[in-house]
């Protein structure tokens, strides 16, 4: 009896968690249908008429597809130029003696260290300097550095413990370094770099403060900095601000959906080896 | 010959990656160093005046800046007192024998996924002091009393930034407290009920103890993280109203950008620099201690 109250106390406690976590998102996705009157009187109710037209006026005025689109270029080549550079130094840190190298591996934990807005204003001045506002390699430079010191540090961690034995039969056998480094360690090192890259389109998908420092064309705008204009943009009708918000999210649920497991593992292995 | 290739194949591979992280990272931070010790407008090539540490005495001054301060504790008091628990309990649920668990798992991290802005955004609609949900919640209940202007009311704006920071982080950090406890042996369970032990005290005396690496990496990603709280603050309040939701980071972004005080702004970073890495070195020696 008691053993069966206490399992109907965690199944409520779990329900009402689940609850208030899905919560917003259905009002939110509720209120992309509805017409202004019907979120005034109740953000809670079903939509009396279905408004699809907010998601035509989201998709006509507010650049939002656009931006959902230069999220997700920005995000997938930083995140592929994150993983290319960082195993390139890591096999370097991880497999080769020289003098310096402690030196540069505590720069890159350093790199960890700094928080990112200490950096705004000169990145800021340095754009002007190279003509890199409103541009998209700059930004994707930024977002890659910014990504690359954690995917170094992994990298490296992860490599260290791939035993020798596999690189000295590789070279017996003939391999040069760029052969060892992609034909062998590479592989050997997919779940680490497959955390990374989850950690790392995930943060470039949703960076802000890049995005509102660097960008002030409408046409390049990232879903984060786009957002913010939703907010001023729609004054008079709510409807297709939600539709905004929900087309911007679209992509991430939509892959989480389907990699969810991939992805809890991928944003665990990153908390703890960070 | 050979020697030198093997030179060459250090240098290549290296290069990017170093040239990316000194140009981007080092080399801005340094100049965010200098820039802290001038007066500057921002506008590229107009002159920058060295004041030495006039910057930092006018930033030490300044009641906003020890305001931010303030609410960045708040974001850590939130983070020990509201997300641990909440982000252990979470846990346990996620790792006891409830049927559907996966999905409780998968709906808790959801909000992760999200990117803050997005959900910064969406909670400002619910927390909207005419229309938002929120209060409607409370008019239905009957609590009329307690609806609020809430992101506007200040001393209950930035408390309700934590939450929706909590909200959102609950998801991820039980993640974290989840692999601690499926960590934990069986048997040890087994022993425990065996001699007695059950319910809330197999909590206390068993899984508490048995997570304390758990309960480190939350510490240290709570700490760092809160001092680097931006982007749902930005969404949410901007700041305002009148610097009373101001975090370090806004503060200096606001310093820059809205009021053109770049030399302020640096000395905020430089200020923030250092009590980041301060507060991590302290709490590395401290966790290294008790091992």
């Amino acid at each position: 009896m008691k053993i069966r109250l206490k399992k109907i106390m965690l199944y409520l406690i779990a329900f009402f968690w689940a609850g208030v976590t899905l919560f917003p998102l259905i009002i939110t996705l509720l209120c992309s249908v509805k017409d202004n009157t019907g979120i005034l009187q109740g953000m809670f109710s079903l939509p009396n008429k279905i408004m699809w037209s907010n998601y035509t006026r989201a998709f006509e005025s507010a650049h939002v597809i656009q931006a959902v689109g230069n999220s997700l270029f920005f995000a997938l080549t930083s995140t592929a130029l994150t993983i290319l550079i960082g195993i390139l130094a890591s096999y370097i840190l991880s497999r080769k003696n020289f003098k310096g190298r402690n030196f540069i591996y505590t720069l890159f934990i350093i790199g960890i260290m700094v928080p990112i807005h200490c950096t705004i204003i000169p990145i800021s001045s340095m754009a002007t300097r190279v003509n890199g506002k409103n541009t998209s390699w700059f930004l994707i430079l930024v977002y890659t550095a910014f990504a690359l010191s954690q995917a170094v540090f992994l990298f490296t961690g992860y490599l260290n413990g791939v035993s020798r034995e596999l690189d000295e039969a590789a070279i017996i056998d003939g391999c040069n370094d760029f052969q060892l480094l992609f034909k062998i360690l590479f592989p050997v090192c997919l779940p680490i770099i497959s955390t990374e890259a989850i950690l790392a389109f995930i943060a470039g998908y949703g960076e802000l403060i890049f995005g509102m420092i660097l960008l002030s064309d409408p046409n390049k705008y990232t879903v984060a900095r786009a957002m913010l204009t939703f907010q001023g943009g729609y004054k008079i009708s709510l409807g297709p601000v939600f539709a905004c918000i929900i087309i911007a999210i679209v992509p991430m649920i939509t892959i989480y959906i389907l990699f969810h497991e991939k992805v809890q593992d991928g944003m665990l292995n990153g908390a703890i080896k960070g | 010959m050979k020697k030198f290739k093997s030179k060459m194949i250090i240098i290549c591979f290296l290069m990017p990656a170093l040239f990316l992280l000194v140009a981007f990272i080092l080399y801005p931070v340094c100049n965010t160093m200098y820039l802290s010790l001038c007066k500057w407008n921002g506008i590229y090539g107009s002159p920058v005046e060295f004041v030495a540490f006039k910057n930092y005495i006018q930033v030490l001054k300044d009641n906003f800046f020890w305001k931010s301060l303030l609410n960045s504790i708040f974001f850590m008091i939130g983070g020990f007192f509201i997300l641990m628990p909440l982000s252990f309990g979470l846990a346990l649920i996620i790792t006891s024998k409830l049927k559907g668990k996966k999905f409780f798992k998968t709906a808790y991290f959801m909000p992760m996924m999200l990117s803050t802005t997005a959900v910064g955004l969406m909670w400002v609609y619910l927390l909207n002091p005419s229309y938002g949900a929120v209060n409607q919640f409370l008019e239905t209940l009957g609590l009329e009393g307690y609806m609020h202007d809430w992101l506007s009311t200040p001393g209950l704006n930035i408390w309700c930034v934590i939450l929706v920071n909590e909200w959102m982080a609950a998801g991820y950090n039980m993640l974290i407290f989840a692999a601690g406890l499926v960590s934990i042996p069986n048997e040890i369970y087994e022993a425990a009920e065996i001699d007695g032990c059950t319910g809330w005290k197999k909590i206390k005396h068993i899984s508490i103890p048995l997570c304390k690496d758990s309960f480190k990496i939350f510490s240290v990603l709570c700490i760092t993280g809160c001092l680097r709280t931006f982007d749902l603050i930005w969404a949410m309040t901007k700041g305002g109203p009148n610097h009373t939701s101001e975090v370090p980071a806004s503060l200096l972004y606001n310093e820059a950008f809205s009021y053109k005080a770049f030399g302020k702004s640096s000395a905020i970073g430089v200020l923030l620099l250092i009590i980041g890495i301060t507060l991590s070195l302290i709490l590395n020696r401290k966790l290294k201690k008790e091992d």
